[in-house]
This record gives C-alpha cells, sequence and structure tokens, in this order.
C-alpha cells in the first residue's frame, strides 16, 4: 500500500454533516470551543471568594492580561471594555494552536486518491486554516469598528472613512487659506485608503497567524519526517512558545485596533490640516 | 483573487461556521468565567481596600480615645488634688472652729462653775456669819443670861455682818 503523508495548504474534511464537509481544522476548533465551555462552567459554579487551584490559575491570567491591556491603552475604563475580547480571543488561538501540536494529530483516516492512499489526521491546529484565521480577523476589526461607533459616534467614525467633513470646510477656509483647495482633497483620499487600511489589517491579521502556525506544523512535520522521536521535541517546545506568542500578538494587535477606534480623530485631522497648510506655506515662499 | 479562494479553501459556510464558533465561546466564557470573575475581583479589592481604609480609620480614632482618656485622666487628677487640697483646708478650718468652740465652751463653763462657786461662797459665808451671829447670840445669852431684845439682836447681826 503506497500511504501517502503530504501537508496540506488547507484543512481536509474528515466527515460530512449532509452537504457540509466538516474539516480537521474545525473538528479542532470545536475541541477548542468545548474545552473553553466545559473550563468556564466548571469555574462558574466553583467560584469561592477565596481562589484555589484553577480559580486562582485564571485570576493570574486575568490580572496579566488587564496589566498588558492597561499598557496599551493607558485607561483602566477603556480596559474593561477590551478585555472580554481580547481574552476569549487569546485564549482560543492559544488552545487552537496547541491542538495542532498535540500527537493526536497522528490520529487520522486515510482516504484513496488517484495516487494511493492519503493520510489525513483528525485534528489540525485551528489557526492552521485559513478559514478560522480569516473569521477572527474580520469579525475583530469590524468589532473594533463598532466599538469605535459606540465610544465616538457614528458620525465621527464615517468622517474617518469619507471625510466630509473635511471636504466641507473648503469654502469657510478658502478666503483665509488658498492652500485648503489642494489640502482637503488630500485629506478626503487619505480617509478613503483608511478603508483600504482596515482591510489590510484583516489579511495582515489572517495571513500572520496563518503563516506562523501552518510553518510550524510544516517544520515539525518535516523534522518528524526527517528524524523520527527526539529531533522534533525541541522543536515541539519552541513552536509551544511560539503559537502562545502568536496568539497573544493577535489579541494584543486587536486591542491596539480597539484602542485606535475608541480614540477621536477629528481634531488631530484638523491640527493636521494647519500643519500640512503651513508646510505647504513654507515650501512655497521659500520658493518664491 | 479566485486562485487565493481556491488555493486556501475558503468557504463562506467554513468562515460562518468559525465565526459562530468563536461567537459562542466568546458569550460563554464572558457569561461565565470572565464576568463573574472580574466581579468577584473588584469586590474582593474593595473589600481590601475598605478594610485597609477601615484599620487606619481605627488606628486614629485609637489614638485619639487614647489622647481624649489621658487629658480627661490628667483633668480628672487635678480636679481631685484641687478638691482634696480644699478638703483639707476645710477640715482643717473646721477642727479650728470646733477646737475654738470648746475652748469658749470650757471657759464659760468655767467662768459659770466660778461664778456659781462665788455664789455658793458668799451665801456660805453669809450663812456661817449668820450663825456664827446667831451662835455668839445665844453664847453670849446664855453667859449674860439674860435675855436681850430683838432690837439689839439685829444690831448685832448687823455688826457681825460687817466684819
Amino acid at each position: 500500500m503506497n500511504l501517502i503523508q503530504e501537508i496540506s495548504l488547507f484543512a481536509e474534511p474528515v466527515a460530512r454533516i449532509g452537504k457540509y464537509a466538516v474539516t480537521n481544522s474545525m473538528l479542532a476548533s470545536w475541541v477548542a470551543a468545548i474545552i473553553i465551555i466545559i473550563f468556564s462552567l466548571s469555574l462558574r459554579f466553583k467560584l469561592k471568594e477565596i481562589p484555589r487551584g484553577m480559580q486562582n490559575l485564571f485570576e493570574m491570567l486575568v490580572e496579566g492580561a488587564f496589566s498588558l491591556i492597561d499598557q496599551v491603552t493607558g485607561d483602566r475604563k477603556l480596559s474593561e471594555k477590551v478585555f472580554p475580547i481580547a481574552l476569549p480571543l487569546f485564549l482560543f488561538i492559544l488552545l487552537n494552536n496547541w491542538i495542532g501540536l498535540m500527537p493526536l494529530g497522528w490520529v487520522g483516516q486515510v482516504e484513496h486518491t488517484g495516487k494511493g492512499f492519503l493520510f489525513v489526521p483528525y485534528l489540525r491546529g485551528g489557526s492552521a486554516d485559513v478559514n478560522t484565521t480569516i473569521a477572527l480577523a474580520v469579525m475583530s476589526v469590524l468589532a473594533a469598528n463598532l466599538f469605535g461607533v459606540l465610544s465616538i459616534g457614528i458620525w465621527k467614525v464615517f468622517n474617518k472613512y469619507v471625510n466630509i467633513k473635511v471636504l466641507s470646510s473648503i469654502p469657510g477656509r478658502i478666503k483665509k487659506d488658498l492652500t485648503v483647495v489642494i489640502v482637503a482633497p488630500i485629506t478626503f483620499f487619505v480617509g478613503l485608503i483608511e478603508i483600504i487600511g482596515e482591510i489590510a489589517k484583516m489579511v495582515s491579521l489572517a495571513f500572520r497567524l496563518f503563516g506562523n502556525i501552518f510553518a510550524g506544523e510544516v517544520l515539525l512535520y518535516s523534522m518528524a519526517a526527517l528524524i523520527p522521536y527526539i529531533v522534533p521535541v525541541p522543536f515541539l517546545f519552541l513552536e509551544l512558545l511560539m503559537t502562545s506568542i502568536q496568539a497573544l500578538i493577535f489579541a494584543m494587535l486587536v486591542v491596539v485596533y480597539f484602542t485606535i477606534s475608541a480614540s477621536e480623530h477629528g481634531h488631530e485631522d484638523e491640527t493636521d490640516v494647519r500643519k500640512e497648510q503651513e508646510e505647504i506655506k513654507e515650501v512655497l515662499s521659500a520658493k518664491a | 483573487m479566485d486562485s487565493i479562494i481556491s488555493t486556501f479553501h475558503i468557504e463562506w459556510k467554513t468562515l460562518l461556521t468559525q465565526a459562530i464558533n468563536f461567537s459562542l465561546v466568546l458569550l460563554v466564557l464572558y457569561i461565565f468565567a470572565l464576568k463573574p470573575v472580574s466581579k468577584l475581583m473588584k469586590e474582593r479589592t474593595a473589600k481590601i481596600e475598605k478594610g485597609i481604609a477601615d484599620a487606619a480609620e481605627n488606628r486614629k480614632l485609637l489614638e485619639q480615645s487614647k489622647k481624649k482618656y489621658e487629658e480627661q485622666l490628667a483633668k480628672a487628677r487635678r480636679e481631685a488634688n484641687v478638691i482634696l487640697l480644699e478638703m483639707k483646708k476645710e477640715v482643717e478650718k473646721k477642727k479650728a472652729d470646733m477646737l475654738a468652740d470648746a475652748k469658749k465652751e470650757v471657759n464659760r463653763i468655767l467662768e459659770n462653775g466660778r461664778k456659781t462657786l462665788e455664789n455658793e461662797k458668799t451665801k456660805m459665808v453669809g450663812e456661817a456669819k449668820k450663825e456664827v451671829a446667831t451662835l455668839a447670840i445665844k453664847i453670849t445669852e446664855k453667859l449674860l443670861m439674860e435675855e436681850v431684845g430683838p432690837s439689839f439682836q439685829e444690831k448685832a447681826v448687823e455688826e457681825v455682818n460687817k466684819l
């Protein structure tokens, strides 16, 4: 029997529910979700004023998360609002990543293909499937914008992308300063670029996580294929660390996006416009 | 774009499933773990802060009470000393008064006694004189063996009284 073991760029289906294909990454995500749900429920029903065991550990995690988020936001009230998104993101990604590293990944099924028999593992790291990372990234960026709307208002968030405020200020300013005719449209287009920036955020979040986790799995797979048993062990520890860092990076970036969304841009934009106008004036006078 | 989608097998169904999966995790973790734990931690922090503040307040109150108690004790001691001194003075005065009264009474009694004695003495002397005169008369009568008239007797008594 010719057994093929190859690393696939995408998650492979391991089961079917009607027409819907359940992939091994999705299975890993469900396992992660079930672990978190069981942990949450057991924590809730064993919650005591004097913490012990798991509660102690979780409280330490909460404290640590708060201190990290505080460093980014610089405001405890804002941290308290971002925290319920950031910590679940971190835990979910971390568990997804770790499930991919577990030896259970070597348990799977054999499928018959045209080339031969293909080994398909039952569990593949949830973050090693771009569908998971895209879903998380899109949700995070959309949530950040929604958070911005709730924090500073829909008008300010709208003007961040479609800067009508700057365009409408041209007739008022044109008598005082002629350069506003050039600067205001530039500011308007900068706002439009922000929309692309938001898409870039989603793409970078999704593909950074996917790339790192997938690369880690490829590394482990290659090492195990080259020299099995002993050699992959240090790489396994390295991957444990790396996957934790990736989960932390994702969560911290989301915190940064939330913080940026909650900060007002209107005043800064006006100041920037004035600064740009002054700079243009200086350049023109120097040329003259 | 299509090549990316086909290379990475990006499917909207899987995306949606993963989004729902994470939303569920987020919801459960928030309701059953993050919210109660955060609340508990906040309450505990508030309790500890209150405990520390109360302890500081109690220490302050204790110090104030101690100070007040010591002040009152010192005041009471001062007052007690003053009262004691006043009492001593009063007692001394009363003692002196009583002594003076007693002396006066003694003097009065002595004086009365002396007067009574004087009167008794005078009376006794008078009576004795009378008796002596009567006896002298009687003796004289007997000696002379003659009766003397009342005018002579009265004269004789006066003469004796003059003695």
